[in-house]
């Protein structure tokens, strides 16, 4: 049951969403969830580690949240399916994996506001025009 | 394969795989199965398919899904246009790289 974005959304379904977040994340969310709970066991603790690691360094909203965890669990379930083993999957360092990983995706509210900040600093102390975001 | 190696494999991976998905199509453990069997070693798959999914993003390569007998459906890439663009870039910049390389353990530049 695919809906197209906020088209055919009633003001309620908005309202809710003003106070809940987006549904249709939730959805995905619990989706992915359940892909994960079908993996084996070996495969599903280092998911819920990586899970761990993505909720304090990764983009943790938003619609690229979920597509993040829509490609991560594409890519077990082929693994599983592949017969590639865990140290394989990871490499010697399984954090050089994850954040490659997370590159690809935007960067939460919190990063992103934090990295213009950063930049701004930068080009305000460089005597360079326009230090506001 | 040694930190050296592995380190300077990183900056390059990108193009490497480009280079071999411009020979043929490919899916992910394709190519790690591949890159394994030219000894390098230490690459993760899970890194191999970030790389997958950033070229995908950039719009370097085209994907096709692929039914597969067991399993969830295989993404298989192949490069298009944009990609080729991409990697004769990227062997352009090898190109430079190299030469300058060889020029400093020939004893330096003298221009």
């Amino acid at each position: 049951m695919t809906r197209e974005p906020d088209e055919s959304k009633s003001r309620y379904l908005k309202y809710l969403e003003v106070v809940t977040g987006s549904l249709d994340e939730k959805r995905r969310y619990r989706q992915y969830k359940a892909r994960i709970k079908q993996l084996p066991e070996n495969y599903r603790i280092a998911v819920e580690a990586l899970e761990r690691y993505l909720m304090h360094f990764g983009p943790v909203d938003g619609a690229g949240a979920m597509e993040m965890y829509e490609d991560l669990a594409d890519l077990f379930e082929q693994s599983v399916s592949d017969g590639t083993p865990i140290r394989d999957l990871f490499g010697d360092d399984p954090v050089e994996f994850v954040e490659a990983f997370i590159q690809n995706y935007p960067a939460g509210q919190y990063r992103a506001r934090e990295r213009a900040r950063f930049t701004n600093a930068v080009a305000r102390a460089a005597g360079e025009e326009d230090g506001t975001v | 394969m040694g930190r050296q190696a592995t380190e300077m494999l990183k900056g390059t991976l990108e193009g490497i795989v480009l280079a071999i998905l411009s020979t043929r199509a490919a899916y992910g453990y394709e190519i790690t199965a591949w890159l394994r069997e030219q000894g390098f070693s230490d690459i993760a798959e899970g890194t191999i398919y970030a790389l997958l999914v950033r070229i995908e993003q950039r719009g370097l390569v085209d994907v096709a899904k692929v039914p597969s007998e067991k399993g969830p459906p295989r993404k298989v890439y192949s490069l298009n246009a944009q990609g080729r663009e991409y990697l004769e870039e990227f062997w352009k910049t090898w190109a430079f790289l190299t030469e300058r390389l060889e020029q400093l353990r020939q004893g330096g530049d003298q221009a």
